[in-house]
């Protein structure tokens, strides 16, 4: 078996080149497929294109039918109409035992811009059944992937590669928001501004169905426009009391140069709401509400930007120690996959050799015994074990030398050697 | 072989339990939690035979026999309440906060007269109640207790902005809160309701020929938590603001007061809220004595269920 992959990922490549480089839908890859499966008939092919990388598998039985990364290189430059030289430098190779470790590597997120992300197994599993799909996949990539998918299972099981939120709005909601609260369904989220950092954290708020979101900006536009695509409702800046009092969490990502909310303000507010918890994000840099607001009641939680990154950088810092742990993993795995493999490939020769030697010396013994018709039952079963002995004793040299090449991959020479030595067909 | 159980036996079960729900905090085991479900599962059993020895011994349900039987049987729910738990969530840290409190029933229950009470047994249908009622709303005093102190150290983590912790995984705030102010709702009536039919025990003249003085410091006492109790029971039924930190300390202070009320008073005084009945009973301490409180409390031999005296010594 031969494996190899060409690849460009958020390491080696910028956005720049990864995104001319990638299939951007399910019918860009089958229409891949089908010029691959014309211009390397030979090969299998599976093909993992995210916004972070861009990986072309290839597998075949014999390495003299693999394309060369140039052949490689051509295809997508023809493909997606660029000049190989504004991508060629990008382009990395590993071949063989490498290809295999690097598939498991990506497979289980140790290769992932977010170490430890879990989207990556299912954008691996999709991509290679949109192979399967274009007929592009065959008996060697269908090993390899459900093994890479085998092995990210187990590094997520035996790790904590995976474990510990690192997004903000992850953290500010799994680690924080459901402590406080136990659904979010009946509380109101209140919005103030409009940033980007808001628009993400009302999406993960979104997924936990929270009830009623309210957004108030400066810009009236801005607010209606965050509103409509959340399904909330817009108020004008100067009812932002109001909707502080009532609301249950708060995002606040103002861009204003100094606190809008202080701690008097906010305990006047207080006192005009039903004073139930508040949990109040402050996404803003500077800093919307004034740190001593936490201290108005018991009921408020307020987390501001550097609290929640400090949670995100202590949970990155926890999964890189696992990452000995997954490399030792994938290590093993990687080999145990090759010795499968290659045992597939040298198995059938060895098995050829020994019986092809065993007729030959039982055959031998045949004639032997009868030309000595005197001979006893023990000492022809003593001669035929030792005749056997002389047999696998002479056989283990080239089996083990086969054995030895076999751990570094197909030894194809060798095989095609033995076969040539011994006339096995 | 159950009839060979001692107390020995389930308190060990359970204090395993509880190391290993402690060992949780540093080590993520699947392993270690299923260990300790399966100790305290072991112990749930042992205490059920223990409680069945007992009420074979004696002839009388647990909840009618002695303060023993009574603080013995408020451990098995606890326990209940843990296996249930534990089995059903299992990231929840549940068992380090019920699991102390069971060991302290059982360990208590050592200390406390094994003898039965008369009047309970006497007025058997009353007696039923009375204890089932206080017994019933102890529980619920239990959870509140340790529902509260969860939800503290809950709030405490938020206000601190620390992470999770493995191990001691608690639900939100919330949801402590509401199943709390179920807890309240819910036991101090039942205390209550125990708590007028202990009364009502009281006043009856018991076999032995006298009455249970009300103005007795024991009987003071408990009429003082039940009072604590029903304030925060009045004040969470009718403030418009129960911020959730203030009711969890006030639980902790009413319902930590009544449970250790209940156990100081059992351990330490004669008889504890039926003290009368082991001033009665003070000849049967004195089993050499021969005095006349074998008419009114049977004492059961420590012999019967192999307890030897220096189990917790």
């Amino acid at each position: 078996m031969n494996v190899q992959v060409v690849y460009c990922n958020h390491q080696t490549a910028d956005l720049s080149v990864r995104e001319k480089l990638a299939f951007a839908s399910e019918d860009d890859l089958l229409r891949a497929y089908d010029v691959l499966r014309e211009r390397f008939p030979a090969s299998e092919h599976v093909v993992i294109s995210t916004c972070n990388r861009v990986e072309l598998y290839t597998a075949q039985e014999e390495p003299g039918e693999a394309p060369s990364t140039q052949e490689l290189a051509t295809f997508f430059s023809e493909f997606h109409r660029l000049p190989v030289e504004t991508f060629l430098g990008d382009l990395l190779e590993r071949t063989g035992m490498e290809a295999v470790r690097h598939l498991f590597e990506v497979a289980c997120s140790i290769d992932s811009m977010v170490l430890g992300e879990s989207q990556i197994v299912s954008q691996v599993k999709t991509a290679y059944e949109t192979a399967a799909k274009g007929n592009a996949n065959g008996p060697l990539t269908n090993a390899l992937f459900q093994r890479a998918l085998t092995v990210s299972r187990r590094v997520r099981t035996e790790t904590r590669l995976s474990e510990g939120r690192i997004s903000i709005a992850s953290v500010a909601v799994g680690e924080f928001g459901r402590s406080i609260f136990d659904r979010f369904n009946d509380k109101t989220v209140l919005v103030i501004g409009a940033g980007e950092m808001a628009e993400e954290t009302l999406r993960y708020l979104q997924t936990e169905g929270v009830g009623q979101i309210v957004v108030v900006n400066r810009t009236s536009e801005n607010s209606q426009r965050l509103a409509d695509q959340f399904g909330g409702e817009s108020r004008a800046w100067d009812e932002l009391d109001g909707a502080l009092a009532r609301a249950d969490v708060v995002i606040s990502t103002t861009g204003a140069d100094r606190p809008i909310v202080d701690a008097a303000r906010f305990r006047r507010i207080r006192k005009t709401g039903p004073g139930s918890p508040v949990f109040i994000l402050d996404l803003g840099a500077p800093r919307d509400f004034a740190p001593d607001v936490a201290e108005v009641d018991e009921g408020v939680f307020l987390y501001d930007i550097d609290d929640l990154e400090r949670t995100c950088e202590r949970n990155r810092a926890a999964r890189t120690t696992e990452i000995a742990r997954a490399r030792a993993i994938v290590e093993e795995e990687t080999a145990r996959f090759m010795h499968d493999i290659y045992h597939k490939a040298t198995g059938p020769i060895v098995q050829r050799l020994r019986e092809q030697w065993h007729d030959v010396s039982r055959q031998e013994l045949e004639i032997l015994f009868r030309k000595l018709p005197d001979l006893s039952a023990d000492d022809q079963q003593a001669i035929g074990r030792s005749v056997e002995r002389i047999v696998n004793k002479l056989l283990h040299p080239p089996l083990e030398t086969l054995r030895d090449e076999a751990r570094k991959g197909t030894p194809h020479g060798l095989i095609d050697a033995v076969k040539r030595l011994f006339h096995l067909h | 072989m159950l009839n060979n159980v001692t107390l020995l036996c389930f308190f060990a079960s359970y204090l395993c339990a509880l190391a290993l729900e402690t060992t949780r905090l540093w080590v993520k085991s699947g392993v270690i939690r299923w260990a300790a479900i399966g100790f305290a599962a072991a112990g749930f059993v042992a205490h059920m035979a223990y409680l069945f020895a007992r009420a074979g011994a004696t002839d009388l349900p647990p909840l009618l026999s002695s303060t023993h039987d009574w603080l013995l049987v408020l451990a098995f729910l606890a326990v209940v309440m843990y296996l249930f738990v534990s089995v059903l969530d299992r990231s929840l840290g549940f068992g380090l906060f019920l699991l102390p409190v069971v060991v302290l029933l059982v360990a208590a229950s050592r200390f406390v007269d094994q003898a039965t009470n008369a009047r309970l047994s006497a007025e058997r249908g009353w007696g039923m109640l009375h204890a089932s009622m206080w017994v019933l709303g102890a529980a619920g005093v239990v959870a509140g207790l340790v529902l509260s102190v969860m939800y503290l150290v809950q709030h405490r983590r938020l206000r601190q902005k620390r992470l999770l912790q493995d191990g001691l995984e608690l639900p939100s705030l919330e949801r402590l809160s509401r199943l709390n102010w179920w807890a309240i709702v819910i036991s101090v009536p039942l205390l209550t309701l125990g708590m007028a039919t202990g009364v009502g025990l009281s006043l009856v003249e018991d076999p032995a020929g006298e009455t249970v003085r009300l103005t007795e410091p024991n009987i003071l006492i408990s009429v003082l938590s039940w009072v604590a109790m029903m304030a925060l029971f009045v004040w969470l039924l009718v403030a418009r603001r129960t911020p959730g930190k203030l009711v969890a300390w006030r639980t902790v202070w009413a319902f930590g007061f009544l449970l250790l009320t209940l156990i100081v008073l059992e351990v330490f005084s004669q008889g504890g809220v039926h003290g009368v009945t082991r001033r009665q009973g003070s000849g049967i301490r004195d089993q050499g004595s021969g005095k006349s409180g074998q008419d009114s409390v049977h004492r059961i031999p420590h012999s019967a269920f192999r307890i030897p005296p220096s189990y917790f010594a």
